[in-house]
């Protein structure tokens, strides 16, 4: 019998083949391949991206040039554009707005073909300071509701640049999933008064079934709700709403979670494509931190999505996560 | 300047991304690589080989599992949910779940070895909607559920599998799924407000402006909606209103077969037949029950989905739920306008 589960966030009802489940060698995914050719973000080639917003560099350096670790630039084909006044109107009984915000690409290392997994803690741990560093400056833009930070890794996983890269993207309106996980969270935390995501930490620590790694301050595991076979989930233990207030002591931890959950990952799948995103709480609203907790969402891309769940919003897990966690633990 | 539109039913935005957009014919399907075709058990004479039939159209009466149908219904052999059993909801600490309990089967909607259901006569579409209607009546009857999704898997990056005969798939589910809820909540919201039906006033504006129609045939329209999520998204609506899809009269299925083949065959003639899904949304079951409201038969509007899947979605679409479109549907609609078919 297979099960339905309810996600306590959102209240979203997954399918987990708990019957027959898939096991890794079942899925046929799109591999993860190189097409070649000259790449403007490789080291060297600076002068063909637009001028950098920000970079880890050498000292005396200038910006636009070798002699950086990290760098971030404009996307050249922008999905939203930073100038202008936000200008909210109607058509008829349509709602619309001009595309006001930012769309920045960061660049994770000079290297084309190196991952995560191929970079020392402290390479990892210098892309993911410069994620803060980018927020901070972006919250300073008033129009800005919600700042998104999520990677493409790979062609089946919607990414057009091969060179590795994590996208910034500041919108002048909360997005819907996210709308929805504060709006479950905040109701949860009306109910008991405590966090959600604590609780679910606590329970996850406690059952152990789906923990994949645990560090001093953070925790991965695959989620009791996934929406995609092997998907996962990483969290900090200590309570904050906010991914860009990390301290100094839980960045290196971060960097090393991260990057030990992906070579385990692709022990089992290699070169497999995947998606991350940073959830984190709003800005520049009335945003209360007490009941969101950030994380970050994991999804490798093995399976292709349907009608069905185009259609339902109800996704059909063919591994279920106390099983993804035990191949991803002992991988 | 690229533009921020909200869905008027579900409150969903999404980014028309007008500035990097290529032209409509630049989304033509590339010819990806198609695994291997598997031998097919759906065809006349394979009757065997698929689980025991539920539902055929005979025309001669002809014994059932054997030669001599027009469409035949069977269960999945890889079904998501069973249909033997309790519910048995429970918890386990925080989270919530039940049994996989649910009806999923295969319409297999013609004898012959045909792919696309662009493909198919009129006559032989309006037999598939004669069946999804008796289908959905029957499985109405189960008590444990409470919705019935009737969708197509047309292509590999669609979802479909290795066998290439045109068909459908119908999931019945003990709860309600999210993304219709959604709409139901939505429309419900908008008609308390307005006393008006959302999709109703939506086909008013765009009878009107025409900017995003692409066909008005026989009492249905096709549009490309405007807070569309992916290019050449098009959705087939009913202009009369009706909550149900099973209330489809005799006659309007034929006209219904016409305009979903119509706009099929659009889609495959001008992209280079692109893979796709699509979905029907039709109201829950009506049981008196928690959950259910009485203005549901006012307010909602059965329609039919349709994505063509030409594009990927990326992480950003997955964590959002904010999708970026890059085709404004007034171009996307022009090009399917254009298109002879």
């Amino acid at each position: 019998m297979s099960e339905l589960r309810r996600d306590p966030i959102g209240g979203r009802w997954v399918i987990v083949n708990t019957d027959h489940p898939s096991k890794p060698e079942e899925f046929e995914y799109e591999p993860r391949t190189f097409r070649g050719g000259t790449c403007p973000f490789c080291y060297g080639n600076e002068a063909m991206t637009p001028p950098e917003i920000e970079a880890i560099r050498d000292p005396h350096t200038s910006p636009n040039t070798p002699g950086w670790q990290v760098r971030v630039v404009p996307n050249k084909f922008p999905a939203l554009q930073i100038e202008g006044e936000l200008d909210r109107r109607g058509s008829g009984m349509y709602d619309m707005s001009n595309g006001v915000g930012a769309h920045e690409v960061l660049l994770e290392t000079p290297y084309h073909q190196k991952d995560i997994y191929d970079l020392s803690g402290e390479e990892v741990e210098k892309f993911l300071s410069m994620y803060c560093r980018r927020t901070v400056d972006l919250i300073k833009d008033k129009r800005f509701k919600y700042i998104m930070i999520f990677k493409n890794y790979g062609a089946a996983a919607g990414a057009s640049l091969e060179h590795p890269h994590t996208q910034i993207v500041a919108l002048p309106m909360v997005p819907k999933n996210a709308m929805e996980e504060i709006r479950g969270a905040h109701h949860y935390f009306n109910y008991r008064e405590r966090c959600l995501f604590c609780d679910m930490i606590r329970q996850e620590k406690e059952e152990k079934k789906r923990i994949i790694l645990e560090n001093k301050y953070f925790l991965s595991f695959c989620p009791f709700v996934s929406r995609f076979p092997f998907e996962i989930c990483i969290i900090p233990k200590k309570h904050n709403g906010f991914f860009y207030e990390i301290s100094a002591e839980e960045l290196p931890a971060l960097a090393v979670i991260l990057k030990d959950t992906i070579i385990k990952l692709k022990k089992i799948f290699p070169n497999a494509s995947y998606n991350f995103i940073i959830h984190s709480s709003p800005i520049n609203g009335d945003s209360d931190t007490e009941y969101y907790h950030w994380h970050i969402e994991f999804m490798p891309k093995l399976t292709r999505v349907a009608g069905f769940e185009w259609g339902s919003g109800v996704y059909v897990v063919a591994t279920p996560p106390e099983l993804s966690a035990k191949f991803l633990r002992e991988a | 300047m690229p533009e921020l539109r909200k869905d008027p039913i579900i409150g969903r935005w999404v980014i028309i991304a007008t500035e990097r957009s290529k032209r409509p014919d630049q989304f033509t399907a590339q010819a990806e690589q198609e695994p291997v075709e598997k031998p097919c058990p759906f065809c006349e004479g394979k009757e065997k080989e698929t689980p025991p039939e539920i539902y055929a159209i005979r025309p001669r009466n002809n014994p059932a599992n054997a030669p001599g149908w027009d469409l035949r219904v069977v269960p999945s052999i890889a079904p998501f949910l069973r249909i033997e059993g309790d519910l048995d909801r429970r918890g386990d600490g925080l989270y919530d779940l039940m049994n996989g309990i649910g009806a999923h089967e295969i319409i297999i909607e013609t004898n012959q070895h045909i792919a696309n259901m662009a493909d198919l006569s009129d006559e032989q579409i309006a037999k598939v909607i004669a069946c999804y209607r008796d289908r959905v009546l029957d499985l109405e009857k189960d008590k444990r559920f409470k919705y019935v999704l009737i969708f197509k898997n047309y292509g590999w990056a669609a979802g479909s599998g290795r066998i290439k005969h045109t068909r459908s798939q119908i999931i019945a589910t003990p709860v309600n799924p999210k993304r219709v809820k959604e709409e139901l909540v939505g429309a419900r919201h908008y008609y308390e407000y307005h006393e008006r039906c959302v999709f109703c006033d939506l086909i008013r504006q765009e009878l009107e402006t025409k900017d995003r129609l692409i066909l008005d045939i026989d009492g249905y329209i096709a549009i490309s909606p405007f807070a569309s999520r992916f290019p050449f998204e098009a959705w087939i609506l009913p202009k009369k209103h009706s909550c149900d899809f099973t209330n489809l009269e005799m006659a309007s299925r034929l006209d219904l077969a016409r305009i979903l083949r119509k706009t099929l065959a659009k889609l495959k003639k001008g992209l280079n037949d692109p893979p796709y899904n699509y979905v029907i949304h039709t109201a829950p079951f009506k049981r008196p029950k928690v959950g259910y409201w009485k203005s549901i038969d006012h307010d909602y509007h059965w329609h039919i989905e349709i994505m063509p899947r030409l594009t990927r979605v990326a992480g950003f679409e997955w964590g959002t739920g904010f999708y970026i479109c890059p085709l404004p549907p007034e171009d996307a609609a022009k090009f399917l306008r254009e298109v002879a078919v």
